[in-house]
């Protein structure tokens, strides 16, 4: 009889960018987007002051934000989320991230693409959805 | 066939785990001839509205629902539907239901679009419905997953909406968030739900806790077949296959017309490698039970698979052929065409490939009681046999070409059978041109299919990355599923492993027998 060893067949991740309904901008490159990550651009177009919403960059959905917008390790994300309290939250959760960023104007957070609800605009990156292939926060 | 390729049995039983919710829903007095919807009084939580202006049309769809969720009569269940719909043809949600639980797929074709027409007649949150599994059936995933969540946030503990969340969830491979709806829901006593998620933590390899449910579900429904048949089942998944057989049998024993479980049987006969007792077990099964064409076929295309996993490519196409036929014969265009292409997949002999690839595409091509998006489906995936073939014969240029046109297929859609199939072949040509980093990250977006699990691990090798190689080469060692990918590449691959002149990175893999 064969036994299992129970190798998790773990799903490459779709993540979508998110700001509130009111927020104007439907699209931004890798590097507009990186740069508001590393809180190098601190307001929308418009003058609005982004506030970003995450979950802790502990959670695994994380790994692939951390990789690929804040180029940086879990104990370095810590340390430059504690360093810029006023700009970043973190969200217990994908719902309570949701739950922020529509309440919160100016605000982008970053969610499983199978969180989405309509209180939440989902944006573009370098023109692409995230279920269009070379989507950047797309990966394991 | 596609509607059952992503979830083998739950997609026998899926659309028929229809209901619970209404168990316990009363049919509203209403005024004849005149819409109403259908309330439930006693529940401290909000459920969907049925609207129709028949009242007996809306008993029959609750009780369609929990004879289809509850007791996994989906013939029964589908009469029940039509019975409603006859007595009131504008009643959307009926015509719906029976769009998601019909195996006839002309059916399903035609009620779906019924369904759509007729959505004025029903209430928001019905419409609501409807449009989040059209918008599925259209490959419109985000409008689908919003609409799928405002669905759930107005109707959170209801049954059946968690019901079909979790089950396009686990249709889409999304068995974590299924397992997170499901939880947030707070339903622990619903059958249907339970052997649904049974499935789910099975999926996701989590297999104390899918058995821990199986326990659960087995003690609510002591005297019923199902769950005894799903415990099989998961069991099979496990690898405990003495274990499954026991637990088909005592599924037998309860319902001697539970034919699931006969075949279920044969299944894990041919797992474990007796073909001759598979093919036994498939055929008392063919004679001593009428069932609908769709599961006539899958278990036909099962029965020509244990000729494969005996190496007998000649009795393979025999059996494929007949089914091909069978399936023309029925005007089953995409069934036909799913079979052709399944026999160019084993082929050895490139032109012999190549003849059925265009057979499955004209049988395709004719299109008939298809929905669209099984087309397009199908078409993706016999572009990715198209890629193989060519990988196989060095064929760079055509390799190209045809790897182009599901990229576009791909990039124009948004549905993960049609992507997956351009990563696996993308993954399977950059593989074959020795670009293994690139084709490492087409390959991990197709991790559930074995033919890409394979290149997988073997690319993890050529770059060094050794835990990565035996981990993937654990999940394909160890996968139990009876599909024609799992006897063409993890059988070969445990044999190597038990041949001590055989070399290759399953040495590495922990395997107990």
């Amino acid at each position: 009889m064969w036994l299992v060893v129970v190798p998790c067949v773990v799903q490459a991740k779709q993540l979508a960018i998110v700001t509130d309904t009111a927020n104007t901008t439907t699209n931004l490159t890798t590097s507009d987007l990186v740069k508001i990550f590393n809180a190098h651009t601190r307001s929308w177009p418009d003058g609005r002051s982004i506030t970003i919403v995450v979950r802790d960059p502990s959670s695994a959905d994380m790994q692939l934000v951390l990789r690929k917008l804040f180029g940086m390790s879990q104990d370095q994300a810590h340390a430059f989320i504690q360093a810029h309290k006023n700009a970043i939250t973190i969200a217990e959760s994908d719902d309570e991230v949701i739950h922020l960023v529509s309440s919160t104007r100016g605000a982008v957070g970053v969610v499983d693409l199978y969180s989405l609800t309509k209180d939440v605009n989902v944006l573009k990156i370098d023109g692409k959805l995230p279920v269009e292939q070379g989507y950047l926060l797309r990966g394991n | 066939m596609l509607r059952t390729h992503v979830i083998v049995k739950t997609a026998i039983r899926s659309a028929t785990l229809l209901g619970t919710v209404f168990v316990l829903l009363f049919v509203a007095a209403v005024a004849n001839g005149q819409q109403s919807t259908l309330a439930q009084p006693d529940s401290p939580w909000t459920t969907l509205p049925l609207t129709s202006k028949s009242p007996e049309a809306q008993r029959l769809v609750v009780e369609a629902m929990r004879v289809g969720l509850d007791l996994v009569e989906q013939e029964q269940s589908d009469v029940m539907f039509r019975q409603a719909i006859k007595l009131d043809p504008d009643f959307a949600m009926a015509h719906e239901l029976l769009a998601q639980n019909s195996l006839d797929p002309a059916e399903e074709v035609a009620e779906n679009a019924k369904a759509l027409a007729l959505k004025n007649h029903a209430s928001p949150a019905e419409r609501l419905v409807i449009e989040w599994w059209q918008d599925a059936t259209d490959h419109k995933l985000i409008s689908a997953i919003t609409k799928m969540n405002d669905v759930l946030s107005q109707y959170p503990h209801d049954k059946w909406i968690i019901f079909m969340a979790t089950n396009w969830l686990t249709t889409q491979t999304q068995y974590e968030r299924a397992i997170a709806v499901y939880e947030r829901s707070g339903i622990i006593d619903s059958p249907g739900l339970m052997n649904n998620m049974g499935y789910c933590y099975a999926y996701m390899r989590e297999f104390d806790k899918a058995l821990t449910l199986m326990d659960k579900y087995v003690a609510s429904m002591p005297k019923d077949a199902n769950p005894q048949d799903s415990y099989a089942e998961i069991l099979r998944l496990a690898g405990s296959f003495d274990k499954s057989l026991e637990h088909y049998r005592a599924a037998l024993a309860i319902d001697p017309q539970f034919y699931s479980s006969q075949f279920g049987i044969a299944d894990t006969y041919s797992l474990m490698g007796d073909q001759v007792r598979a093919r036994q077990e498939y055929e008392i099964g063919f004679q001593k039970f009428p069932m609908p064409e769709l599961h006539q076929v899958q278990w036909k295309t099962r029965e020509a698979e244990t000729f494969i996993r005996e190496g007998d490519l000649k009795g393979a196409d025999h059996a494929f052929q007949a089914i091909a036929d069978d399936a023309h014969s029925k005007h089953m265009s995409q069934l036909e065409a799913d079979t052709y292409r399944q026999m160019a997949m084993y082929q050895p002999d490139p032109k012999q490939a190549l003849m059925f690839v265009s057979k499955a595409e004209a049988a395709l091509k004719d299109g008939r009681n298809s929905m669209p998006a099984s087309i397009h489906q199908e078409q993706a995936q016999i572009l990715r046999v198209r890629v193989e073939i060519a990988v196989k014969t060095g064929n760079r240029q055509t390799v190209n070409t045809v790897l182009a046109r599901l990229d576009e297929m791909s990039s124009s859609s948004t549905d993960r059978l049609i992507d997956t199939a351009y990563h696996g072949a993308a993954g399977a040509a950059l593989f074959s041109q020795h670009k293994y980093d690139e084709a490492i990250s087409h390959l991990e977006e197709d991790k559930n299919n074995p033919l890409s699990l394979k290149l997988l691990a073997s690319a993890y090798q050529k770059i060094r990355y050794s835990a990565g190689a035996k981990r993937t080469s654990e999940t394909l060692a160890n996968l139990n599923d009876p599909t024609l990918e799992q006897a063409m590449v993890v059988l070969p691959f445990r044999k190597c492993y038990e041949d001590p002149s055989c070399s290759g990175n399953v040495k590495a893999v922990s395997l107990k027998k």
